[in-house]
């Protein structure tokens, strides 16, 4: 049933014709013959009545004589064709349905030849003396008739069933071609609101440009939707960071004066560590705002490699006085197209900087990249303090903060992440062990493999 | 030198100011883009500080005007609509450099010396720290003819605490620098001092490096006649 319910409607359609008409032709093919019978039937019962009654009065006029009798005082009579007989014989006693025609049809063997005839049977008294009389006629024609009509219907059906596939595969082509470049070119294909054509798909069948009609003003809709929120970022973010700004440079302004305290100007040093914690926290939501907004282009390629490479180069004086060491172990690397450096930069750079804040002195950090089941896949596992299992569900959540109380940290590293990685199509898996480390895997989409 | 801040938010445009004037620089105000187009228009400045969000005229179009008009003032964009697009319009539009607010104003300092150095040619490239002298061009320390392998980061902080010699330093100040605009926590804030612990040994590995003076409670600063 998958396969079927994944059918184009193009094929659908036509399947469908196709087997109605066949259904159709099948129910004529086995009708047509019965009543044909029935007709024939019909006119030759009524040519048999009326020989019945011809041949009485003969009878009646020129006696039994007329006919004359055989020794027996029985008399048959076969046209040369043996398509109609005459017999008259005698009966030894009364029939229950004397006076009454009798017809069926019966197998007569004339001239040691087996010939189905349509026969009337009736009994009759003529000179004291009971006799039955048989009047047949041959069905040998009629069976012709609907062997060929049987035929006839079969090949039409083949026929008719072949060029009505044909012409309702065109057919249905050509009708849902508007409805196809609706999908294509309106749906499948659309990435973003402000990337999408709103010229209408041309077309003659009123369901198609109400669709398209309807596709158009929703993406309208979702295009004002995308712009009103941008325009609310941009104004959160003058509003915000506006004020911040002051504050940030009047304490810079207030440290340099030579009349504050040393006290005071300790004070002004938490003040500004503060700060700069609101500034980071605001930035960070705003970034992830801006990603979840489309904000940031999509258009460049970079292998994952190269910028773990570039991030490692960065933390690289960090892990030292850690004494942390690298396993790289790269099976395959691959282009990930279309995406993001920066965003991705700061997607490997926030794992990194998780996998070594949490990690132990002179612990590890292995980052392997391998096609698995068709997907590209990084794994970073660090040798940390790990994740209890009821956490590991909540890691990229906005604010939650697991780590211990004298952590700095904002809860926003990983929601960033998440972000990024969903702006991708990258789905992420997370494995840890409380006291063992956490693993990360990312899973890239589409392979493009460099061989 | 001449600098023109055009800010509309006036207590910022005011702190910009005492800073500015504090190191020498002469300020004028603009708080609409009116006036900061009428001052370009008719005085010469040395720097433009162009915030884009003023009430009557985008930053962009005043910075397309003065272009236009053959000023040769050197324009650091300031923003916090914090628009993507924001950064290329401006570099395009011939900014000579950018700062998202919130920025420090040591930042503001160090962006406007590069710009200096850059436009001056390249005569300031080298400091003299002492027994040291640091080449700016080739990102190199020396000590008599000796080169002091130091890290990126240390030639960094080595480099900015020069910039803004007899100043108290922040660590905050000091780690933004070096880190920039990392969006990760900020984590150990003290891994700052690791890096200064780490540049203090291999300068006094040649000669004394007691002019890094540790500020108890505050932060770091080089003292230097």
């Amino acid at each position: 049933m998958q396969k079927f319910s994944n059918l184009k409607l193009q094929v659908k359609l036509a399947l469908y014709n196709a087997i109605s008409k066949a259904l159709i032709i099948l129910a004529i093919g086995a009708l047509l013959p019965l009543l044909i019978e029935r007709v024939v039937y019909n006119h030759i019962d009524k040519r048999l009545v009326a020989r019945l009654e011809k041949t009485f009065k003969m009878v009646e006029i020129g006696g039994l004589d007329e006919i004359s009798l055989d020794q027996d005082c029985s008399f048959d009579s076969y046209n040369i064709f043996k398509e109609e007989f005459l017999s008259i014989s005698p009966l030894p006693k009364l029939p229950p349905d004397y006076g009454k025609n009798h017809i069926e049809n019966s197998e007569r063997e004339i001239d040691n030849e087996k010939v189905k005839h349509r026969v009337l049977t009736r009994a009759f008294i003529y000179d004291n003396q009971l006799y039955k009389i048989d009047i047949g006629e041959g069905l040998s024609a009629v069976d012709q008739l609907n062997l060929t009509i049987r035929k006839f219907t079969l090949w039409m059906l083949i026929a008719v069933v072949l060029i009505s596939i044909f012409l309702d595969f065109a057919f249905a082509k050509l009708l849902l071609r508007p409805f196809n470049k609706i999908l294509s070119e309106k749906l499948i294909n659309v990435k973003h609101p402000n990337a999408f054509n709103y010229q209408p798909i041309k077309s003659t069948t009123y369901e198609f440009t109400q669709l398209d009609t309807s596709i158009n003003d929703m993406m309208k809709k979702t295009r004002e939707t995308f712009e009103i929120e941008r325009e609310f970022i941009m104004n959160v973010s003058h509003e915000l960071l506006t004020p911040v700004s002051i504050l940030r440079n009047r304490i810079e302004n207030m440290l340099n004066d030579p009349t504050v305290s040393h006290e005071v100007a300790e004070k002004m040093v938490e003040s500004q560590k503060t700060l700069s914690r609101l500034t980071k926290v605001v930035k960070a939501l705003l970034y992830i705002s801006k990603i979840e907004n489309a904000q940031f282009l999509k258009n460049e390629s970079a292998s994952p490699q190269a910028i773990i490479k570039d991030v490692l180069d960065e933390l690289e004086e960090w892990l030292q006085s850690k004494g942390i060491t690298i396993q790289n172990e790269w099976k395959d690397d691959f282009v990930f197209s279309p995406c993001n450096v920066s965003l991705l930069h700061t997607l490997f750079y926030n794992i990194m900087t998780n996998a070594v804040k949490y990690n132990v002195e002179n612990g590890k950090i292995s980052i392997s990249g391998g096609l698995k089941d068709g997907h590209f896949v990084v794994t970073i596992k660090d040798t940390g303090i790990g994740i209890a299992s009821s956490e590991l569900d909540f890691i990229f959540d906005r604010f939650k903060r697991f780590r211990p109380a004298e952590d700095m940290s904002y809860g926003l590293g990983l929601p960033i992440v998440k972000t990024i990685a969903e702006f991708h199509h990258i789905n992420i898996q997370t494995e840890s062990e409380i006291g063992k480390g956490t693993t990360f895997n990312l899973h890239f989409p589409s392979p493009d493999i460099i061989s | 030198m001449n600098v023109l801040i055009v800010e509309d938010e006036r207590q910022l445009s005011h702190e910009i100011e005492i800073f500015l004037t504090k190191q020498g620089f002469h300020c004028d105000v603009a708080f609409t883009g009116k006036s900061a187009s009428e001052k370009i228009f008719v005085n010469s400045y040395d720097f433009i500080l162009l915030d884009i969000g003023l009430p009557d005229i985008s930053g962009f179009q005043l910075l397309k005007e003065a272009k236009e008009l053959g000023k040769d003032a050197a324009f650091i964009v300031l923003t916090a609509r914090g628009s993507i697009d924001d950064r290329i319009t401006g570099l395009d539009l011939g900014a000579d450099d950018y700062l998202a607010k919130p920025f420090s104003l040591l930042e503001l300092q160090a962006r406007m010396q590069a710009i200096l150095r850059r436009k001056h040619g390249l005569k300031n490239n080298t400091i003299q720290i002492y027994d040291f002298l640091m080449d700016i061009q080739n990102r190199t320390v020396y000590h008599q003819k000796n080169a002091i392998n130091l890290t990126k980061k240390e030639f960094d902080i080595l480099h900015y605490m020069a910039l803004h010699k007899n100043r108290v330093i922040t660590r905050v100040q000091l780690t933004e620098h070096i880190w920039g605009d990392v969006l990760e926590e900020d984590y150990e804030s003290n891994y700052i001092d690791v890096h200064m612990k780490n540049l203090r040994k291999k300068l006094s590995n040649f000669a004394n490096s007691d002019f890094i003076e540790t500020v108890r409670g505050i932060g770091y600063r080089l003292n230097m006649a």
